[in-house]
């Protein structure tokens, strides 16, 4: 029961730094080492906060908050047949709402530093966030009226792409998982972690006035995050496969490729323009439909004469 | 299978109204033309070799091929790169887009006719109110024909609909219909193009006799 944890940790704690090693191989640079990342965790871990006399309880709590809502979450997603440490009926929902407290959490934080950059990453946050959920709760609707199961590991466990149609669909929703990781973790197109510029970041400025242990936390959430949804994504490429050792060999292979696709678009895409991320979103949930119509066509609650 | 191109064509609809460059909605053009051939090899399976000879020809030459690379000359000509003309922002567009999809779907669902293809009939009415409504929130005259196109594109799902084939000489006549169409808006969207510098449809007000 514990593998599935383990194994996400473990990704969690990996993801950033290949992230990070395979952009610089792609760019011709040397680039830090895989483990870099964990070292500057290890480093900010030991160090104390510094706190702005502006804030208050919110800005101080909001990081454990954070990076606690984030573990929890990763406590319901189950590996292939290693189940998940957290499951009942309808855990999808408390996974979402999780995700949402501890962004709520760090927007109310960002803003009561008082900054206006802050502010207007908080804003941005929030706004990147409602148009994102839709999506989410759209596929994880549509596949558990396909599978007849409310939890995760049931969804996945009784999830089959026996047709061409639902092999489809189920390519479509990998694609809009990975966008949505994208979103959810701030990353390109629509954010860029590099940018060195308050106006244009978003999830970036509103971390600004953190430190030390705190954002190491922060840090770690991000982490967990990439590994949540790479995790999700497995389950869709191997959902009924029943040998537990090769889930647990082709986990990282998964990994990896989900870390690879991800240093491929943040070197060679470009960053939307800010004035168009919330359409570029809302196509997410546009897709999201998609899937959700289909999911009715195959379960025939809509009549196309299959 | 069927249904999976089907939905891809679903989807590549909502692409229309994402994106702003010229060149993305040629490709888009295409690519639809491209699964309209596969969508009709498929149905058409017992299809006569002229049949299909002429499928291919509407479908995957021209307006896979032919018409985007007309449309791209056109560009090119004009040196169009960006449309950002739009009367409704394409946030709100593709939300509407979305809705006139599942509009499209809740109709199949209550057309219950022996005479009507459900599926194809669900997205060739998406796809001719999205080519519409894509004309009404588009001031550019280079949209307006990619309007045109889509609304072709559902017009031929629509034929599919409600019988399979159509006699030779009336898919002759639309075949021809849609090239000299294309060629006629083509050496008008040029002229307004040279005689106002832009593609704006508000110039026309300013045509004298």
């Amino acid at each position: 029961m514990g593998v599935s944890i383990l194994l996400i940790i473990i990704s969690a704690l990996l993801f950033p730094g290949l992230v990070g090693w395979m952009k610089s191989k792609f760019v011709g640079r040397k680039g830090p080492r895989i483990l870099q990342p964990l070292f500057d965790i290890l480093k900010l871990l030991k160090k104390g906060n510094i706190y702005s006399s502006t804030t208050g309880i919110l800005f101080q709590i909001a990081p454990v908050v954070y990076f606690t809502t984030t573990l929890l979450a990763a406590l319901f997603i189950p590996i292939g047949n290693y189940q998940a440490i957290l499951s009942f009926e309808g855990d999808f929902v408390v996974f979402a709402y999780l995700f949402g407290l501890g962004r709520f959490l760090m927007i109310v934080a960002a803003m009561d530093t008082g900054s206006p950059f802050e502010g207007m990453g908080a804003n941005r946050e929030a706004f990147y966030a409602l148009l994102v959920e839709p999506a989410f709760f759209i596929i994880f609707g549509s596949i558990a009226l396909l599978s007849g199961h409310n939890s995760f590991y049931e969804i996945f466990i009784n999830l089959h792409t026996s047709s061409a149609l639902s092999f489809f669909v189920a390519l479509l929703i990998i694609y809009i998982l990975f966008w949505v990781s994208m979103v959810e973790n701030s990353r390109l197109p629509v954010d860029d972690p590099k940018t060195h510029l308050e106006l244009t970041m978003v999830h970036e400025v509103m971390v600004l006035d953190h430190s030390g242990f705190d954002m190491a936390l922060i840090h770690l959430a991000g982490g967990l995050k990439f590994a949540i949804y790479g995790s999700l994504m497995f389950n869709f490429v191997l959902p009924i496969q029943n040998n537990f050792l090769v889930q647990l060999l082709l986990f990282p292979v998964i990994m990896v490729g989900y870390a690879l696709t991800v240093a491929v678009l943040e070197t060679f895409r470009a960053r939307n323009k800010m004035g168009k991320n919330a359409q570029w979103i809302i196509t997410l949930s546009a897709l999201a439909i998609v899937v959700f119509l289909s999911f009715l066509i195959i379960t025939q609650h809509l009549n196309f004469g299959l | 299978m069927i249904i999976v191109w089907l939905v891809i064509f679903a989807s590549t609809l909502i692409y229309f109204f994402l994106t702003e460059r010229v060149s993305n909605l040629i490709q888009i053009l295409s690519v639809q033309g491209a699964l309209l051939f596969a969508i009709a090899f498929i149905n058409l399976e017992n299809m006569h070799l002229l049949g299909l000879i002429l499928v291919l020809l509407e479908t995957l030459i021209v307006k896979a091929i032919v018409v985007p690379w007309f449309l791209n000359k056109l560009r090119k000509t004009n040196n169009m790169k960006r449309l950002m003309e739009n009367v409704i922002p394409s946030f709100y567009s593709v939300l509407i887009m979305v809705f006139i999809i599942m509009g499209s779907f809740m109709l199949g669902y209550f057309m219950n006719n022996d005479f009507v293809d459900v599926k194809f009939f669900t997205i060739a009415i998406s796809t001719i109110l999205g080519g519409i409504y894509f004309v009404i929130v588009h001031k550019n005259i280079f949209n307006h024909i990619v309007g045109f196109l889509i609304i072709e594109n559902g017009a031929f799902l629509l034929s599919l609909a409600v019988g399979g084939e159509f006699p030779f000489l009336v898919s002759m006549a639309v075949l021809i219909d849609i090239l000299m169409a294309i060629m006629i808006i083509g050496v008008f969207v040029n002229k307004v193009g040279n005689t106002f510098g832009n593609m704006s449809t508000s110039s026309l007000n300013q045509l004298k006799d």
